[in-house]
């Protein structure tokens, strides 16, 4: 049971739509297109409303409105946050260079963040993790040589149109194939994840629609 | 054959869910139990909440994502009612739709199971992506309509009231931006990930690093989990269906085979292209 749905009457029509819409989804494995096509277009629909209503009623609202009308002038970034919302909303009729500003803010802090942060939080750690130290046990020992030996040919593996030796040409193979393997092991994981989703669908239909195996 | 063959290829994915149903339907037990391997990942995400102060403050970020939310949905029930029984303050955010859309329904199903309400506060949807992760850590923007005394502290303390990091993940702003952008500026507070199978590769790195305090990764770890906690009182929050092992043992083996038929038939394919050849050579 997937205990979203209660016992009362809007809950039971909850539970009838979204069988039938599973049911629908499941046709598409049949053949069935049209009305898959239909489901998938109702789902990007029912997403984009669901922003639409998040934005308004948990960002725009109570983190813009309510704190102009509170603060009023005092809020000065908000006004600035407003007026870049506005110039890109005006981006069509306003020149280039001023247009071009709140998107470069928007694009660069994005990007600033998510390098700095990959950088500290994966890139240095996960260095650091990787190099082989001694350790209490040998085995543990042994998995660092190898988790560094696999790095480093996997590294080697991206090397591409650079003049090399046959010793490094090997070494690029053997990081290629290595990274297939890994990429192999991912599709294995992958295919547990929607193998357990495509489970939990029966169940939703067996259990909590037609009420057997309860 | 030729003829028979395409119905038959046409009607194995009914046939396979047919048979993915009976299984689900057979009566399951034994040794043939998720719950009854390793436990060494259930094991050090019970102690790390041992670890906790009493009445700790936990900031949950819940971001699954629906695609594989089903993998996690017991274990972040099972999880959140555990908090709830050992007097965690339980404060809930998400960074995007799918995670807010899911974290409303599962707000609903608690209030419906009568929780206590003193003790979850909703922080609702934070947006901007990492920059929204960044500004957690410097304090978390409490809605101005909440009210408690969980609200009050942490409107007043900020980041230094929370104890401890959950992260329900999916497969955007998951566990691995927390330990990219909350981590490293609150590098006091344990950090725990809750995450489907397919992020498994992308995770285990930074548990072995120690950049993660526990890591439940995989059905198994899952399974394990809620098979070890204990919930008192609040046992009507677990959810009780299990996956049905042998139905995944079914399809795993379905999916091999697909695989395998693929691979014949191409190197049928590959074969009568070289016959060909050697007989136009010929």
């Amino acid at each position: 049971m997937n205990g979203f749905f209660g016992t009362e009457a809007a809950d039971l029509a909850a539970t009838w739509i979204a069988a039938l819409l599973t049911l629908v989804v499941l046709g598409g494995l049949l053949g069935e297109r049209r009305l898959f096509g239909w489901s998938q277009h109702l789902l990007a629909g029912l997403i984009t409303g669901f922003l639409a209503l998040l934005a308004v009623d948990e960002v725009i609202v109570p983190r813009l409105v309510r704190p102009l009308l509170d603060g009023g002038i005092a809020r000065g970034e908000l006004w600035l946050g407003l007026a870049l919302v506005a110039v890109t909303a005006a981006a069509p009729w306003v020149p280039r260079v001023v247009a071009a500003v709140p998107i470069s803010i928007a694009i660069g802090s994005l990007a600033a963040f998510a390098l700095g942060g990959a950088i500290i939080g994966t890139v240095l750690p996960q260095l650091a993790a990787a190099v082989a130290v001694d350790r209490a046990a040998p085995v543990e020992t042994l998995a660092g040589v190898a988790a560094a030996g696999i790095s480093g040919l996997v590294l080697l593996g991206f090397l591409h149109g650079v003049p090399r030796g046959r010793p490094v040409q090997v070494a690029a193979a053997a990081g290629r194939w290595l990274l297939v393997a890994g990429m192999g092991g991912w599709l294995g994981y992958l295919l547990v994840s929607r193998l357990l989703l495509l489970l939990d669908r029966i169940g939703f239909l067996l259990g909590d629609w037609l009420g057997i195996g309860r | 054959m030729s003829d028979r063959w395409p119905l038959a290829a046409r009607l194995a994915p009914v046939g396979l869910l047919a048979l993915l149903a009976l299984v689900t339907l057979a009566p399951t037990g034994g040794p043939l139990r998720l719950a009854s391997g390793d436990s060494a990942a259930a094991t050090a995400w019970t102690e790390a909440l041992d670890a906790l102060p009493e009445d700790p403050t936990v900031l949950v970020g819940f971001d699954p994502d629906v695609g594989t939310y089903a993998e996690v949905r017991a274990t972040a029930r099972a999880a959140i009612a555990d908090l709830l029984h050992r007097d965690a303050r339980v404060v809930l955010v998400s960074l995007t739709v799918e995670g807010r859309a899911l974290l409303v329904a599962e707000l609903a199903r608690l209030a419906r199971l009568e929780a206590n309400p003193t003790r979850l506060l909703d922080l609702g949807y934070l947006p901007g992506a990492e920059a929204a992760l960044v500004s957690l850590t410097r304090g978390p923007a409490v809605p101005v309509d909440a009210e408690g005394e969980l609200a009050r502290r942490l409107a007043s303390e900020g980041m230094s009231s929370v104890d401890a990091l959950l992260v329900v993940g999916g497969n955007d702003l998951g566990p691995r931006s927390w330990v990219e952008q909350v981590r490293p500026r609150v590098p006091a507070l344990p950090l725990l990930a809750l995450a489907p199978t397919v992020l498994l590769p992308e995770l285990q790195p930074y548990l072995e690093s120690g950049q993660l305090t526990a890591l439940l990764g995989t059905p198994r770890d899952g399974a394990a989990y809620r098979a070890s906690v204990d919930l008192g009182p609040l046992e009507r929050m677990r959810e009780l269906s299990e996956p049905p092992v042998a139905a995944v043992f079914v399809g795993i083996v379905a999916a091999i085979v697909a695989l395998g038929q693929a691979w014949a038939r191409r190197l049928a394919a590959r074969l009568r292209e070289t016959g060909r050849d050697g007989a136009d050579g010929s």
